[in-house]
């Protein structure tokens, strides 16, 4: 049996790594575009803000280690074509190589600005690891950046260019930071801290040119220009999929690839996994298309071990999620007041401060939890929370509730961990939902 | 329905009715609002179809929803019963 995969990102590798894992005498082929796998590319604006002192610290595994499990991974190397109904794949500097399964984890890219410049030089696109390394020497001479929309990455970008002493400039059509997730309540210290520290902050306003004379100088924006020698795309992801939707395969209205629960796509020898894909959620069935390293690496494995012969099942997501924003942690589930606003779904909303350990005890933080239910049923349906520590492992529970079916009501009397130095005496996400339900009694 | 009219559909009436959102939530909180409609396209999706699509009861939007191509047509595992309906472990 030979497995191809196409792709070195969290999906990929997890797939490959699960394929040898169900059948250890399957050939398992990466290709790849990259210069290496198995690293994390979210870990690249820790590096750039000097909290990871190298970028070697955010590797993995060796290429060495590959060779040692038996997965060939092929660098640099591009796939130009899929056939399916041969069970090929057109490889560049190798021609035509067939396959018994394919999986797809091609990834993502940042949606293009559409304005005109963008290949100027100072122009910074977070997400390959030897870019990054050039970029971080290139940091130490930028005076001024502009943040082009403040997606999760550039988010944390804002943070390590301040870390830089580099000025920065915000500009988002939208009202707050990443508004199309987050509450404006929720990112508000964020927001604060920023303004703290001094970022120029530009809601609402947005890019019309990259200009310079070969690298980047000034960048145009509807409410006048802003002298910048370095630019970071925030945009959203996009799915990575002209090949895919070259060889026929079916895209959902996200542009993700369709797969079920065995990440199959519409051609059963071909399976898919990660930013390409799309996948339904578990409160309202819209399959959503990029998600998390977390959710690539999973359903990689789901894709790899099925190529391989297994019967793994992903499930539809709650989409936990959580972030380092400055001095601030923000993190939800499912979806917050916005979206659920969006999406026309009838809510109530309970809302509670707190804080992460005894209050005498050394490095308390401030914790702020909001809970979203089901007005019927009561059913917790999502979460988005903001504070200095805890907000991971509260997500984690929080996305598990929704998808059993908790109660605000059993959420409002479960029971909670006490000990000084890691838990308050009250837990954050209870009393939200005890002001929940008392706000709900209040109406009526 | 084609995979190019789909996608235009889903990225357009994401995006407006998140704006029309984000315009209601901020109301709500009092921060500041999106900018209004720049064209005659942008007043189409926030003054015609987002208050259109408000309108219309859940069981209808969930039907336009589930009519879009896309991953949630195919076989999934259903979701788990509320655990309040569970028979207790032992």
């Amino acid at each position: 049996m030979r497995i191809v995969v196409i792709g070195g990102g969290a999906a990929g590798i997890g797939a490959a790594g699960a394929a040898k894992g169900a059948d250890p005498s399957a050939e398992v082929v990466v290709y790849t575009t990259d210069t290496d796998v198995a690293y994390s590319p979210c870990g690249i604006p820790f590096v750039h803000g000097k909290e990871i002192d190298s970028f070697e610290r955010l590797f993995l595994a060796t290429k060495q280690q590959y060779v040692e499990t038996g997965i060939d991974v092929r660098y640099e190397t591009a796939v130009e074509a899929i056939d399916p109904s041969a069970r090929t794949v057109t490889v560049a500097g190798e021609g035509e190589v067939s396959y018994d399964r394919l999986v797809i984890g091609a990834g993502w890219e940042y949606a293009d600005p559409g304005v005109p410049g963008a290949d100027l030089d100072g122009i910074y696109e977070v997400k390959y690891i030897r870019r990054a390394m050039e970029w971080d020497q290139r940091l130490d001479s930028c005076e001024a950046a502009v943040i082009v929309e403040a997606g999760p990455v550039a988010m944390e970008m804002v943070s390590a260019l301040l870390h830089r002493d580099i000025k920065v400039t915000v500009v988002d059509p939208a009202p707050w930071p990443m508004a199309d997730v987050i509450d404006p309540d929720i990112v508000e210290p964020v927001r604060q801290a920023w303004s703290d520290g001094g970022v120029d902050m530009q809601w609402g306003n947005r890019v019309t040119a990259f200009e310079g004379d070969g690298a980047l100088s000034r960048v145009a924006t509807e409410a006048g220009p802003v002298e910048a020698d370095l630019a970071i795309i925030g945009t959203h992801k996009v799915a990575n999929n002209p090949l895919a939707a070259a060889a026929g395969l079916k895209l959902g209205a996200t542009g993700g690839l369709i797969v079920d629960s065995r990440m199959q796509t519409s051609d059963p020898h071909i399976y898919a996994a990660g930013d390409c894909t799309e996948i339904p959620h578990g409160v309202t069935n819209v399959p959503l298309q990029g998600l998390s390293g977390s959710h690539a690496y999973a359903q990689g494995k789901t894709a790899g071990a099925n190529a391989a012969g297994g019967t793994r099942h992903y499930r539809p997501v709650y989409v936990p999620w959580g972030m380092l924003a400055g001095e601030w942690m923000i993190g939800g589930v499912s979806f917050g007041e916005t979206l659920a606003t969006a999406l026309g779904m009838k809510h109530v909303v309970g809302k509670a401060q707190g804080i992460t350990r005894a209050r005498y005890y050394p490095g308390v933080k401030p914790i702020t939890v909001k809970l979203l239910a089901e007005p019927e049923t009561l059913r917790l349906i999502g979460a988005q929370m903001v504070g200095g520590e805890g907000i991971k492992e509260r997500a984690d529970f929080l996305a598990m509730a929704v998808r059993v079916g908790i109660t605000a009501e059993e959420l409002a009397t479960m029971e909670n961990v006490y000990s000084p130095a890691i838990g308050a005496l009250n837990e954050p996400i209870s009393v939200a939902a005890q002001n929940l339900l008392a706000g709900l009694a209040g109406s009526q | 329905m084609g995979g190019g009219f789909s996608q235009w559909l889903r990225s357009n009436s994401e995006l407006y009715l998140l704006v029309d959102a984000q315009r209601r939530v901020a109301a709500r909180y009092g921060v500041p609002a999106p900018a209004g409609p720049r064209d005659l396209r942008e007043r189409f999706w926030r003054q015609v179809f987002a208050p259109g699509y408000r309108l219309l009861p859940w069981s209808v939007r969930r039907r336009a929803i589930a009519a879009l191509p896309g991953s949630h047509r195919r076989d999934w595992p259903p979701a788990p019963p509320p655990v309040s309906a569970r028979e207790p472990a032992v």
